[in-house]
């Protein structure tokens, strides 16, 4: 699950914040040059639009530049002497800048917005598709609210940082300059006045911002830890009812909320200082500029318009300034963010086709394990020195205690990962001759957890075979014993499936796995465990329907129920890794090892 | 927007925090309405008189207001951010503490996703909420009222313009809030496919490879990412056109302000300053418009935060002591059941019907039948996760409803279907069925649940630390240690709901023969699928449909019933039905 601190919409509508809003601690990228050249490298499809929202930008900067010296102009030489036409004339204009400076600024924001847009879909969809190519290693060492959270929210701070801070940047750094400029030329005495308070607003901006960012991280850890918190509890609270642990979570929690409590109590503080702060400065500025520029003008060094053109000014160089840290955070963040999404985009898929790896139609079905080792994490291995052959058409039972390594066995058939050593052989060549998405095809597996997705139970049992039609998909249902079930639902087939089918019974659920399965028509067939918790009488009906589905195929079935394996053609007994025992039903009994064992546990009669 | 009132009381201990931000925030507001005037009065009577003492005296004070302004705002921040923190603070506790309160019943009709957000999200939502309504929403209308009320004092030659300008931006503002309102609900739709794709993605990727469907997801993908860049951009352009629009307005005032300011200069009815200080209001009447509603639709989107606040805090906890409730000692584990009927919905569809039957204490009853015959329904009434809609529930002769909650459960040792675990030691989570554990009491009870073997593997053994939910272990794994967890109570009544699924039949023998020995007196209650995990009950209820069909002992059910019957025999292969 993720844990966004606000939802990437809000973000949106808060932009207009001002200065009074500081959101969160700033991230620190790794490296900011290259990461900066690769989003340019995916922003570059749009280089016109960006070029002309440049230009657009210079344009109505400039126009917002010359407003203060057009009103001083009016001021002192029209409306002071009095001169009407003049003051009329110079108003038209003004208002004529104005108007075009708003349509400039709307068209240049409109511009980007659009080439930010842009790029970030295809940004999302290239790391989406990268998430495909990326091989299951790759997702058992991460948690899905990590990749989440590099999808949307990370994503979502660059879509901020493009269509605003790249605009902002520029546009602050033309203004400031120019309102420096101008200001010198009307008058250098007061233009140095303005200009004291800049090293005041720079260095409490920084303090401020440093003070902040210790305190957020406080508030972040102790808001993770909360939320994590909060999630195991809630969804474990059947648990926590059963065995009357209500007060002692309680205290549990109360420990975190009050530490929670004082951290966004310093943080939230800290942060909120910078409003005032900011307006301090400027007001501060203003009462300079006022009073520096009045004295002047009583000694005739200066003039009235003089000090509104200064007004004006300061207004245009401190709003950006204010503006400034948000800004850079903004962009850090983003930046940051970017750097995580490339993270991904770098991962190379340790599972890939060879050169003229074959494209097969089918397989016949005889697969051989030759000393197959296998480990998931190096120095833990699962899989000891694995040697069997199963000829096309045989029924081969894995048997043995759980963490035994059958599950694994499906796994590095299905060449979901890669081996340690020793090899695995389908019709006498080695599975990594073959096309990864055909052989895959080619086996059809039921798993250990069904997984459905959301979507009609239609689309999810034709999920095995897209191009099927509905009668070939209700077909299939009926011989998974699942259609019995189905037509009872009210809308039948249409039926919604949320939420991983939980609006299933966890039979139901695996019955519809089995019926995809089943439409998948694959040569070589897997059942995990899959029959495990179905009530008995369905299970009889599901394995007519796979007896009948697996005539001639290949099969491997792991089972826990030792009774429903004992007529395959061949049983595997797992332990420990290692493969001990292999042979018919009776012919393991006779043996008296650990299968007899085994066997004979289950039914002490 | 009510249930932002009920939630007002939480307020109440931070009061004069509540009260004292909006104060702070007046004094800034104050001096920002007043350095205007103040500039007015240095142009039009400073320097119209030449007057430099006088400048210089209300420089002096422009400073002196511009640092009250301070004073006033980092008040304001300081005593608002802790009235906000406090209240979510104290919501959160309560909250948390209902939900810790909540029955399974509370629970499944709030849901378990939703009421993380709630404790998470919306919680947030409302401090902010406040936070904002404290600060901004005291400035932004102070602001603006306080500017209106100024230029009509002291430039009421233009007050005009304003009747012009500030109709237009509330207009403006309105249309624009209530369209974006509009096309964001859009955009989290948008926003919430392309999410759940992602996750589906995520928790369905073997199923993706093995079906070979990379291809089919990338294009569903690029459906929703289009789908939601569409509806995004959409909104946002309409934002950014809010602001261009209504500084275009406020300039053109400006404009307008200045011209009719020049004629009545010329008129010699007004003052140059005037024009100034009217253009500096001007601006500040925007500002305070455009924050106020910006706040606005902040606080209205708390709104519903607040509703599922409320929702939480009002639940009517359906599953409660007693007046009196009894707390004997002791209690043997005699059950019964009496024509119990239930249902989850309550809409007359029984998930059980007419359920009656004795257990005396000490025995083993084995509850058989197929998936939603109402087994694990059955079992859950016993601690009172649920309670029935007719008949009762007894132990030793007593209805439940009349024993304090707390005692029942400590009776009942109980082994849910998922074996749920939390993050932190082995320890930690075993003593969460006793907490005066000692080593050796949890070594026994993780022997008789066929635990130890794996445990002993573990670094650090009994401290090893689980990660959240627990997957640093395997099915199997998580299944023994949950029955450690209930062995170790020693209670008067065990339940097992299919809580041997996934362990191998060794494991199970040995869990089996630790209950006939070590728990011989406890009632044990086994619900399963497999017939070798009841086989030994003293007797066994087959269920079909949420009714008792059968009972009796195996060797009865074998000859009198045809559903234990022909379960038993795809189960045992006697029936030779397995492969056929």
């Amino acid at each position: 699950m993720s844990k966004n601190s606000a939802p990437p919409v809000s973000n949106a509508i808060g932009r207009a914040r001002g200065p009074r809003g500081f959101g969160g601690p700033v991230e620190k990228a790794k490296d900011k040059k290259e990461t900066i050249k690769r989003i340019w490298r995916y922003m570059e499809k749009q280089k016109i639009a960006i070029v002309v929202s440049i230009i657009l930008v210079i344009i109505s900067t400039l126009l917002n530049l010359l407003v203060p010296y057009i009103i001083k102009v009016t001021i002192d030489e029209y409306i002071i002497p009095k001169d009407m036409d003049g003051t009329l004339r110079f108003l038209v204009i003004l208002a004529i800048v104005y108007t075009a400076a708003a349509a400039f600024t709307w068209l240049q924001n409109f511009l980007m917005v659009q080439v930010s847009l842009k790029t970030i879909r295809s940004l999302r969809q290239d790391l989406y598709e990268k998430f495909q190519t990326l091989s299951l290693r790759f997702f058992d060492k991460r948690t899905h609210g990590d990749l989440m959270s590099r999808v949307t929210n990370d994503i979502e701070s660059l879509n901020n940082a493009l269509s605003q801070s790249v605009i902002q940047i520029i546009s602050t750094v033309m203004m400031v300059t120019g309102v420096t400029i101008a200001m010198f030329i009307l008058n250098w005495v007061l233009a140095i006045v303005s200009l004291l308070v800049v090293p005041l607003v720079i260095f409490t901006t920084k303090k401020i911002i440093s003070y902040s960012s210790s305190n957020f991280i406080k508030r972040q850890r102790d808001l993770g830890e909360l939320n994590g918190f909060v999630e195991e509890a809630i969804s474990g609270n059947e648990v926590i009812t059963l065995f009357g642990q209500e007060e002692k979570n309680i205290n549990k929690f109360s420990v975190v909320n009050e530490r929670l409590r004082s951290s966004a109590t310093a943080a939230d503080t800290v942060s909120g200082f910078l409003g005032p702060i900011n307006n301090f400065i400027n007001n501060l500025g203003l009462a300079l500029i006022i009073g520096v520029g009045a004295l002047l003008t009583v000694h005739e060094m200066a003039t009235v318009g003089i000090i509104a053109a200064f007004v004006n000014y300061s207004r245009q160089f401190f709003r950006p300034i204010n503006q400034l840290s948000t800004l850079l955070n903004t962009f850090q963040s983003a930046i940051a963010g970017a750097e995580r999404v490339f993270e991904i985009m770098d991962e190379t898929p340790d599972l890939l086709d060879k050169e003229n790896a074959l494209a097969i139609d089918n397989l016949k079905g005889d697969v051989t394990f030759n000393h197959v080792h296998f480990s998931y994490e190096r120095g833990k291995p699962i899989l000891k020195n694995i040697s069997f052959e199963a000829k096309a058409g045989e029924k081969i039972a894995l048997v043995g205690p759980t963490g035994s390594g059958k599950t694994t066995i499906i796994n590095l058939l299905m060449r979901f990962y890669e081996l340690d050593s020793g090899n695995i052989k389908i019709d006498g060549r080695s599975i990594s001759d073959y096309q990864i998405s055909r052989l895959r095809e080619k086996i059809g597996i039921v798993l250990q957890d069904t997984f459905l997705f959301s979507g009609s139970i239609l689309e999810n049992i034709r999920y095995g075979r897209l191009e099927a039609t509905d009668d070939e998909v209700i077909e299939a249902a009926k011989l998974a014993s699942a259609h019995r079930f189905i037509k009872h639902l009210p809308d039948r087939y249409n039926t919604q499936i949320t939420g991983n089918g939980s609006n299933l019974s966890i039979g139901q659920r695996q019955l519809l796995a089995i019926a995809r399965a089943i439409l998948a028509d694959s040569d070589i067939l897997i059942l995990d465990e899959a029959t495990s918790s179905i009530d008995t009488k369905t299970e009889i009906d599901i394995q007519k329907g796979l007896n009948r589905l697996s005539e001639g195929r290949t099969s491997f079935v792991i089972a826990h129920r030792l009774k429903t394996i004992e007529n395959a053609d061949r049983i595997l007994v797992i332990h420990q890794g290692e493969l001990i025992e292999i042979g018919t039903h009776k012919e393991l009994l006779k043996q008296k090892g650990f299968y007899y064992e085994l066997y004979e546990s289950q039914f002490n009669i | 927007m009510k249930s932002f009132r009920k939630l007002l009381p939480y307020v109440k201990p931070y009061m004069l925090f509540a009260i004292l931000a909006p104060m702070f925030m007046c004094i800034e507001v104050a001096m920002d309405l007043l350095s205007p005037t103040i500039m007015q009065h240095i142009i039009d009577t400073g320097i119209a008189n030449n007057d430099t003492a006088y400048v210089i005296k209300l420089g002096i004070l422009m400073l002196v207001t511009a640092v009250i302004g301070l004073i006033g705002g980092v008040g304001c921040t300081i005593y608002s951010t802790r009235a906000a923190v406090n209240f979510a603070a104290d919501i959160r506790k309560d909250v948390f503490k209902m939900t810790e309160r909540f029955s399974s019943e509370n629970m499944d009709n709030i849901g378990v996703g939703k009421l993380i957000t709630i404790v998470t999200n919306d919680i947030t939502a409302v401090q902010q909420a406040l936070m904002m309504t404290l600060r901004v929403f005291v400035r932004g209308p102070l602001l603006f009222i306080g500017a209106v009320a100024i230029v009509w004092f002291t430039a009421r030659e233009l007050f005009p313009v304003l009747l012009a300008v500030i109709p237009i931006l509330m207009i403006l503002i309105y249309f624009f809030s209530y369209k974006t309102g509009k096309l964001f609900a859009k955009v989290q739709k948008a926003m919430d496919k392309v999410n759940t794709k992602l996750q589906e993605t995520f928790a369905g990727i073997r199923v993706i490879k093995a079906f070979d469907r990379q291809n089919y997801e990338i294009e569903a993908f690029k459906h929703v990412n289009d789908g939601l860049t569409k509806r995004t951009m959409a909104a946002e352009q309409v934002i950014l056109t809010l602001m261009p629009v209504m500084l275009f307005i406020v300039n053109i005032g400006v404009v307008v302000g200045m011209w009719m300011g020049a004629i009545k200069v010329n008129e010699g009815a007004l003052q140059v300053g005037v024009i100034l200080a009217f253009t500096n209001y001007l601006t500040i009447i925007m500002n305070g418009l455009v924050s106020s509603s910006h706040v606005l639709m902040q606080i209205t989107r708390s709104f519903t935060s607040a509703g599922r606040i409320q929702q939480v805090l009002e639940t009517k906890i359906d599953i409660t002591d007693s007046v009196d409730p009894l707390s004997n000692d002791e209690i043997k584990g005699e059950v019964e059941f009496k024509s119990v009927y239930f249902s989850y919905s309550k809409n007359g569809e029984y998930v059980l019907k007419d359920i009656s039957f004795h257990v005396k204490s000490g025995d083993t009853i084995g509850i058989i039948g197929p998936t939603g015959s109402g087994k694990s329904t059955l079992i859950k009434l016993l601690p009172r996760l649920y309670d029935p809609d007719l008949g009762e529930v007894l132990i030793n002769g007593i209805n439940i409803k009349e024993y304090s909650i707390k005692k029942l459960r400590e009776l009942i040792g109980f082994v849910p279907q998922k074996a749920t675990l939390f993050a932190g030691s082995i320890e930690d989570n075993i003593r969460f069925g006793k907490e005066e554990a000692t080593l050796e009491d949890m070594e026994k009870a993780a022997n008789s649940a066929a635990a130890s073997e794996f445990i002993d593997k573990l670094d650090g053994q009994f401290t090893h630390e689980l990660t959240q939910g627990a997957t640093n272990l395997s099915g199997g794994q998580k299944q023994r240690l949950s029955m450690t967890r209930a062995f170790i109570r020693q209670p008067q009544i065990l339940v097992l709901d299919d809580s041997t699924s996934a362990i191998d039949a060794l494991s199970e023998v040995q869990v089996q023969q630790a209950l006939t020995h070590d728990l011989s007196d406890t009632t044990v209650f086994i619900v399963s699928s497999k017939v070798s995990s009841i086989i030994n009950a003293n007797r066994i209820l087959v269920m079909e449909d949420g009714i008792i069909v059968a009972s009796g002992t195996h060797d009865e059910l074998i000859d009198k019933n045809d559903v234990y019957r022909s379960i038993y025999a795809t189960q045992s292969g006697k029936g030779g039905l397995s492969y056929e």
